[in-house]
């Protein structure tokens, strides 16, 4: 299956009056078309820092990273701009979605920076607010109308309505109780069913068996299997 | 990002902060409607004073020679054979005599003129006609008087005068005009101004024909500066006055002298007071940068969305800044409705000062190229207190921004 993104040992070094700080230490992954996968670790453990990176937000201090062959480590900030205008969906623990704005012009938000026809707008942001099975009586809500499964599926539509290549999902059930992050995470399934590329970053192991693969990452590496057993075992004897 | 998005993004920013948004605006209606009102009553001013002068008196030069002779009206046709810039050349004689009709006696000052007097200094008549060139000729026993003369002689302003009959130290006339009262004719309240054919005038009151004053009504469009020099030399030349006695015999002045200084110094005032009001343009500009940048700070978590999201620098800056555009240009144009409207209210109290009564006619003047100006300076200033927020706003961070508390 082609390779949806490839990340070559990456390192992000922070620099601050601190001194340095390695967040990552030489990451490589790969994830397929059509893959669920999800990146489990402890806060602290870089992983939200991976997150950026994948998410085009901020750049690799070292090492490659390769996104529907396209290297994005050496694109400049408006290209970034582009690539995540196009590519890529997000959807954030805090759904952030524009408050007083109405659910049909929040997922139409990402298509104003690609200057589509508002009819394609229209047909894109309909598509996609099917996909997450939010009926059309909501789509004139105010955002802060919505409770937070309905917020969450807004955001995930959101993240849709470019159709990306890749979806990235940011804790999206760390704001929600249990029954509504299965619905949501019912919605991340459908999705990947009908061939979307996602990247969930949890914490929460009840979240990683919705996926299709699950790598963990801590002290800014990944763990390989025997790794994340042996630190399974060590948190069992404590 | 294409126009009706970014208007759409920026009318429902607005939309969400109402009350902050018509605060902030305030400081540029209230600087923008100062300049308003103040140019446009200053151009009222303007207006009033010159036409108070009337607009004909622009072409308007008096001509005084002193050659130890007087003048005569051979002289004036003289002058105005050699002098073709003039339409007319027409002068006045002066002479007074007791007025009674009837019951009524009063005295009175009288101003011998031709027809073309009162063309040359756009007299307005409110009854009847200018005398005709026949009357002057035949030294016709024919009077025209003023509006004062009026109310003075027949006990109303409006009373139908022309007609009447009317004696003049011994002789009897026949009103045949009625002009309005001039601001600027000798005599007070109580006596009567009037006209008379100048040669009607030489042999019933004055028994002269001396000039008391030369009047030369240029062509429209003529250099006033350049006619007065060559008016000057011209008198010189003809009546041989020598080169240090010319500052003494010969005066020629022209009105649009006093139109422009009376254009300077309301043009100056109006300068001023603009550069007055433009200081509280200057704090509602930074009233506007500083909704703007707590609107970047409290929009941080929404910035950082919208660079996720795809929004390029460009895009966000291009948001902000229209943002303040927007505002500055909104409360410019409200500043000019109410800059325009209270101007109006200013009237009285410009008269008053001007004019030591209310009475004097001032009305606003406003044309589109102060509006046009008032405008532009409000793009200008929207751009200059919103160029800094914006650019702080597209510089932030999308990681950080979108992790703001």
């Amino acid at each position: 299956m082609a390779k949806v993104l490839d990340v070559h040992n990456v390192h992000r070094i922070y620099e601050s009056a601190a001194g340095y700080t390695h967040a990552l230490r030489g990451v490589s992954l790969e994830v397929s078309r059509g893959e669920f996968l999800c990146v489990m670790g402890p806060s602290g453990s870089g992983k939200s820092t991976l997150m950026n990176i994948l998410g085009c937000l901020d750049r690799p201090t070292s090492g490659t990273y390769m996104l529907e062959g396209l290297n994005v480590s050496e694109l400049t900030d408006d290209e970034l701009a582009m690539v995540r205008a196009t590519r890529l969906g997000f959807v954030f623990q805090s759904f952030n979605l524009l408050p007083r704005a109405t659910v049909m012009r929040n997922v139409q938000l990402p298509l104003i920076y690609t200057n589509r026809s508002n009819n394609e707008r229209l047909e894109r942001a309909v598509r996609a607010l099917n996909a997450v099975g939010l009926p059309p009586d909501f789509y004139d809500h105010r955002s802060n109308e919505l409770s937070g499964g309905q917020m969450q599926r807004v955001a995930i539509a959101r993240a849709l309505v470019n159709d990306p290549a890749l979806i990235l999902a940011d804790e999206p059930t760390g704001n929600l109780d249990s029954a509504t992050s299965d619905m949501v995470l019912q919605t991340f399934a459908r999705l990947r069913n009908e061939g979307k590329t996602i990247v969930l970053i949890t914490h929460d192991p009840e979240v990683s068996s919705w996926a299709d693969r699950t790598v963990h990452i801590r002290d800014g590496k990944l763990l390989t299997d025997d790794e994340e057993r042996a630190h399974a075992a060590e948190r069992g004897h404590t | 990002m294409r126009v009706r998005d970014l208007a759409i993004e920026t009318w429902s920013a607005f939309d969400s902060n109402r009350g902050r948004s018509a605060l902030t605006v305030l400081g540029i209606v209230i600087g923008i409607s100062a300049v308003i009102a103040m140019t446009s009553l200053i151009g009222g001013v303007n207006r009033a004073l010159v036409g108070e002068l009337g607009l004909s008196q622009a072409q308007l030069v008096y001509i005084n020679v002193w050659i130890g002779r007087d003048l005569t009206f051979d002289d004036v046709e003289k002058i105005a054979r050699d002098n073709a810039d003039y339409e007319y050349v027409t002068a006045t004689t002066w002479g007074s005599g007791d007025v009674t009709t009837g019951e009524k006696k009063a005295s009175g000052s009288f101003q011998g003129v031709e027809p073309q007097y009162f063309k040359a200094t756009g007299t307005k008549f409110l009854q009847g006609r200018a005398f005709t060139d026949g009357e002057v000729e035949d030294g016709s026993m024919v009077v025209i008087i003023d509006q004062n003369a009026v109310r003075l002689l027949f006990g109303s302003v409006d009373a139908d005068a022309v007609g009447k009959s009317l004696r003049i130290g011994n002789d009897l006339y026949t009103i045949v005009g009625v002009t309005e009262s001039n601001g600027m004719s000798f005599g007070d309240d109580e006596s009567v101004n009037g006209f008379l054919p100048h040669t009607t005038m030489a042999t019933r009151l004055t028994g002269s024909d001396t000039i008391d004053q030369i009047m030369g009504f240029a062509y429209e469009g003529t250099n006033m500066e350049e006619l007065v020099t060559k008016t000057q030399n011209y008198l010189a030349s003809a009546y041989n006055v020598p080169e240090d006695e010319r500052e003494d015999s010969i005066y020629v002045y022209s009105m649009q002298s006093l139109i422009d200084s009376v254009n300077a110094t309301t043009g100056s005032f109006s300068a001023l007071m603009t550069a007055v009001a433009s200081i509280s343009l200057v704090v509602g500009g930074i009233g506007i940068m500083n909704m703007m940048l707590t609107n970047v700070t409290e929009r941080i978590r929404e910035i950082g969305l919208r660079k996720a999201l795809g929004a390029k620098r460009s895009d966000i800056v291009r948001q902000f800044m229209l943002e303040s555009i927007c505002l500055c240009v909104a409360g410019g144009l409200i500043g000019v409705v109410l800059g325009y409207v209270g101007s109006f209210a200013l009237t009285g109290i410009a008269a008053d000062a001007l004019a030591g009564d209310a009475s004097m006619e001032i009305s606003p003047v406003i044309d589109l190229q102060t509006v046009a100006m008032a405008t532009g300076i409000c793009v200008a200033t929207g751009i200059v207190f919103g160029w800094y927020p914006a650019r702080r706003a597209a510089r932030l961070d999308p990681v950080e921004s979108l992790h703001y508390q």
